[in-house]
C-alpha cells in the first residue's frame, strides 16, 4: 500500500509540486517589475552582469580569511551533490528510466562514495558553522535549518539503500527526495535556480552604474 | 576443518589414513619399488600439508582468481568467528555497560562537581569557531560510527530476539552502508582535529603532579592545570591514537578491491572492535565530564567563551594567563557578542527576522 | 535422514575444471562468483595433488556462527543454504570459512560487495522450489528433482562425489581397500587387485 503510494502517486504529486511551483516562482521574480532606470547609464549592464556571475565565484579579498572554512566546506559540498546527484549510476539510470529517456556514462561507485563523503563532509560542517558563529546564528531562520536538514536527511538515507536489494531502503530514500521536492519551491533551496539570475541582476545593476564589483 | 559429530565422513576417513600408514610401513621394510612406481599413499602427506599441520600455509594454484584462491583450507578463520562472537562482542558490551554503570554512580555519589563561589559571568575566549566546528563534525561522525558499529555487533545476540531477522537485516544494512561511507569522514574530521588542537595538547611540567592527585577525583578541591589539563590530554591523545588506528584499520575492512589476505582482515576487524569498544568507553565519560557532569564546561563548545571563575578551578595556570594578558570580558561584552540583551538574553534580532 | 556431502578423491581429480565450468553455466553464475574452484598443490612437482573445493555444508558452520544478521540455515539434508534477502554483504562469513567458499558478485572499494553467493548443493533457497525467484537468487534446485549436484554428476573421473554420506563412505571406502591391493601387488592396477571392492 505505502509503496505503491510512494512509487505512484505521491511521486507525481511531487513532481508536479516542484516543476510548477519553480516556474511559478521564476515567473514572480521575473514579472516582479522593478522601477525603470532612469538614470544616465555609465557603463555596460550586460558585461557588468556577466562580469558578476564569475567574480562571486570567489570571496571577496578582504573577508575572505574570515570565511575561509565556509568556503571550502560550501565547494565540497555543492560540488559533491553536484556530481553525486547527477553522475551517480543509480540516479543516472532512475533519470533514464523515468524522467529524461535517456541517460549518460556513469561514475565509477568509489567516485561516487567519495564524491557523497565530500558533499556529507561539507553540509556537517555548513550547518555547524551556522549553529556555533554567533553571527551565523542570529541570521539563520528556521527555513535555512530545515533546508539544511532535510538535505542531509535525503543523502542519508540516500547513504542507507546504497546496498541494492532492499526495497524498503530505497522506499525511504524515494519518500524523503518526494518531502524535499515539494518542500523546494518554497524554500532558500530556490537558490539552485537563481543563484545566476540574482548575480546577474546585481552585476547589470552595479555595471549600469559603472561600479567595478 | 570443523568437528562435526554426527559426521561419519571424517572417522572413517582418519581410519582409513591409518591403515594406508601402516601398510606404508609395512611397504618401507620391503626391498625398494620398481621404478616409475609413485607412492600409494600420498593421501597422509597431502591432507598434512592442506590442513598446514605443520604451521605452514600451502599455496597451491587455482584457474580461479580470488583472494586466497590458492589456499585450499583456512585454519584461522573459525579461530577469528568464534572470538568474535564469544570473546568480542561479550565483553565489549559488557565493558560499556559497566563503564556506563561507574558513571550513573560517580555521578549519585558525587554529584555535579560544582565551581567555588558560583559562576561570574564573566568570560574569557576559550575555542574559535573553526575548533568548535571540528569539534562538533568528528563528535556528530563518531556517534554515528559508533551507533553503527555498536548495531553491527551486538545486533545479532540483542536485536535479532526484538525486531526480528527481516527488520533488523535493514536496520543493519543501513547501519553497514552508513558505516563504511562515514568511516573516511571520520579520519578527515580526526586530521583536523590532530592539527588543529596539537600544540596544546603537548604533555608538560604540571602535569605529572595533575595525575599524582588523581585529577581531583580523589579527595576534595580542584588540582592545578594549563590550558588543558593532564586529563584532556590524554583524552586527546587517546582520541588521536586510537582514531588512526581503527581509521587504518577501517580502511583496510573496507577496501577489499586491494585484495588483502582473509588474515589481514581478520586481524584489522579485531584492532578495529577494540580500538573502538576503548574508544566509545572513555568518549561516555567525556560526554559525561562534557555536558552534566562538571559546571560551566559546555559552555565553552557552544559558544566558545567559558567563566573565568570555571578557569580559575579547573585551569589556573591559563587563568593566570588571561588576567595578564586582560583577556577577561565583562558579562554585558558577552551578551553583545552572542547578540543578546544583557539582562533579558532575549534576541537582539528577533524583531529584524519577524518583520522580515 | 541424508546428510548431504562432498568428497574430492585427490588420486583421481585431474583439474579438468569441468565441474566449475558445470556449475556456472547450471546456475547462471554472474562473471567473478565461483562457487566452486579447483586447488592443485604442488604444481608441477612430484605428488602433485588437485582438490575440487566449494561449500563443504559443514555440521557447525563458522559462517553461520559469524553472520551478523544470521542469515545461515541448515536444511534437514544437512545443507548449509542462507537467505539473500537477510544478507548484508559484510563479507564476515568469507574471512571465517576455511575452505573460501562464499563469494560476492563485487569488491570495489568501500566495502560494496553486493549479496554473498555460496554453493548450495544444486538445493536453491529459501523461496518456494523452482519459483523465478528462487532461480534468479540461488540458481537450479535440482535436489528436489531428485537430482544430485551437477558438478559431482558430470565429473569424468567420479573423483569428486556428492551425495548421503554414508553411502559416499562406503564408495570411497571400496576404492581405498582396492588401492591398497594394487599396492600390494607392486602396481596401482584395478586389474591386478585381488581384493576387488
Amino acid at each position: 500500500m505505502i509503496k505503491s503510494l510512494i512509487d505512484g502517486p505521491l511521486w507525481y504529486f511531487s513532481l508536479a509540486v516542484f516543476c510548477i511551483g519553480v516556474l511559478w516562482q521564476l515567473a514572480r521574480i521575473v514579472f516582479t517589475a522593478g522601477k525603470t532606470d532612469l538614470s544616465v547609464a555609465r557603463g555596460s549592464a550586460g558585461s557588468g552582469a556577466w562580469r558578476n556571475i564569475f567574480t562571486r565565484f570567489l570571496p571577496r579579498k578582504e573577508i575572505a580569511p574570515q570565511i575561509g572554512i565556509q568556503i571550502v566546506a560550501g565547494y565540497m559540498f555543492h560540488l559533491g551533490l553536484f556530481a553525486l546527484l547527477f553522475f551517480a549510476a543509480p540516479h543516472v539510470l532512475f533519470l533514464e528510466e523515468h524522467i529524461l529517456g535517456f541517460g549518460w556514462t556513469a561514475m565509477p561507485h568509489w567516485a561516487f562514495i567519495v564524491a557523497s563523503q565530500f558533499a556529507f563532509l561539507g553540509l556537517i560542517i555548513l550547518w555547524l558553522r551556522r549553529m556555533l558563529n554567533s553571527v551565523g546564528r542570529l541570521i539563520s531562520t528556521l527555513d535555512d535549518h530545515i533546508a539544511a536538514i532535510l538535505t542531509f536527511i535525503v543523502m542519508l538515507t540516500g547513504c542507507f539503500a546504497l546496498l541494492k536489494g532492499f526495497s524498503e531502503l530505497r522506499l525511504l530514500h524515494r519518500f524523503t527526495v518526494e518531502l524535499l521536492l515539494i518542500y523546494f519551491p518554497f524554500s532558500c533551496l530556490m537558490h539552485a535556480f537563481t543563484f545566476i539570475p540574482s548575480r546577474a541582476f546585481t552585476g547589470a545593476w552595479f555595471g549600469r552604474r559603472g561600479i567595478d564589483a | 576443518m570443523i568437528h562435526r559429530e554426527s559426521d561419519v565422513r571424517i572417522p572413517t576417513l582418519l581410519l582409513l589414513m591409518c591403515m594406508l600408514f601402516l601398510q606404508f610401513q609395512v611397504h618401507a621394510a620391503d626391498p625398494p619399488p620398481p621404478p616409475g612406481m609413485v607412492s600409494t599413499v600420498p593421501g597422509a602427506e597431502l591432507w598434512r600439508k592442506v590442513r598446514q599441520r605443520d604451521g605452514k600455509s600451502t599455496d597451491g594454484i587455482s584457474q580461479v582468481k580470488g583472494v586466497d584462491a590458492g589456499i585450499l583450507i583456512n585454519t584461522q578463520g573459525d579461530r577469528w568467528a568464534r572470538f568474535r562472537i564469544n570473546k568480542l562482542s561479550p565483553y565489549g558490551s559488557i565493558a560499556l555497560a559497566v563503564v556506563f554503570l561507574v558513571i550513573v554512580l560517580f555521578f549519585v555519589l558525587r554529584g555535579k562537581i560544582g565551581i567555588d563561589g558560583g559562576l561570574s559571568g564573566r568570560m574569557v575566549h576559550r575555542f574559535s569557531d573553526y575548533e568548535r566546528i571540528v569539534h562538533w563534525t568528528l563528535a556528530i561522525v563518531f556517534i554515528f560510527l559508533a551507533i553503527t558499529g555498536l548495531i553491527l555487533l551486538l545486533g545479532r545476540p540483542l536485536l535479532i530476539p526484538l525486531l526480528g531477522k527481516e527488520a533488523f537485516s535493514l536496520l543493519a544494512s543501513a547501519g553497514k552502508e552508513g558505516h563504511n561511507l562515514f568511516g573516511p569522514i571520520f579520519l578527515i574530521s580526526l586530521l583536523m582535529m590532530l592539527f588543529s588542537f596539537v600544540r596544546r595538547n603537548i604533555y608538560e611540567k604540571g602535569d605529572l603532579t595533575w595525575l599524582l592527585k588523581g585529577g581531583g577525583f580523589i579527595g576534595e578541591g580542584h588540582v592545578s592545570g594549563g590550558f588543558f589539563n593532564m586529563g584532556e590530554k590524554t583524552w586527546y591523545w587517546i582520541v588521536i591514537l586510537i582514531g588512526l588506528l581503527i581509521s587504518i584499520s577501517g580502511l583496510v575492512l573496507v577496501m577489499p578491491n586491494f585484495g588483502q589476505s582473509r588474515i589481514i582482515m581478520e586481524i584489522s576487524h579485531v584492532l578495529h572492535v577494540l580500538g573502538a569498544v576503548v574508544l566509545i568507553a572513555v568518549s561516555i565519560g567525556h560526554m559525561y565530564l562534557g555536558s552534566f557532569g562538571t559546571e560551566g564546561t559546555a559552555e565553552g563548545m557552544k559558544t566558545g567563551y567559558v567563566d573565568i571563575n570555571w578557569v580559575e578551578a579547573h585551569h589556573d595556570r591559563w587563568a593566570k594567563e588571561c588576567h595578564e594578558k586582560n583577556l577577561v570580558i565583562s558579562a554585558e561584552e558577552y551578551a553583545r557578542i552572542l547578540g543578546k540583551k544583557a539582562e533579558s538574553g532575549e534576541l537582539l534580532a528577533t524583531e529584524q527576522e519577524q518583520g522580515k | 535422514m541424508a546428510r548431504m556431502k562432498f568428497y574430492c578423491d585427490a588420486e583421481r581429480c585431474v583439474e579438468c575444471n569441468a565441474c566449475v565450468t558445470a556449475c556456472k553455466n547450471e546456475h547462471e553464475i554472474p562473471w567473478g562468483v565461483n562457487r566452486r574452484r579447483v586447488v592443485t598443490i604442488k604444481d608441477g612437482e612430484q605428488g602433485e595433488r588437485s582438490l575440487s573445493v566449494a561449500c563443504m555444508h559443514c555440521s557447525d558452520a563458522p559462517c553461520a556462527v559469524v553472520c551478523p544478521v544470521d542469515c545461515f540455515y541448515t536444511t534437514s539434508d544437512g545443507i548449509v543454504l542462507h537467505d539473500k534477502d537477510i544478507c548484508i554483504g559484510c563479507g564476515y562469513c568469507f574471512y571465517a570459512c576455511p575452505f573460501g567458499a562464499p563469494q560476492f558478485p563485487e569488491s570495489s572499494a568501500f566495502s560494496s560487495r553486493g549479496k554473498m553467493d555460496k554453493c548450495t548443493f544444486c538445493a536453491g533457497g529459501p523461496e518456494q522450489d523452482h519459483s523465478s525467484e528462487e532461480t534468479r537468487k540461488y540458481g537450479r534446485n535440482r535436489l528436489s528433482e531428485g537430482k544430485l549436484p551437477l558438478c559431482a554428476e558430470m565429473c569424468s573421473t567420479k573423483a569428486l562425489l556428492a551425495g548421503d554420506a554414508d553411502v559416499l563412505s562406503d564408495i570411497y571406502r571400496k576404492r581405498v581397500i582396492n588401492r591398497g591391493a594394487s599396492a600390494f601387488n607392486w602396481g596401482v592396477n584395478f586389474n591386478n587387485s585381488k581384493l576387488q571392492g
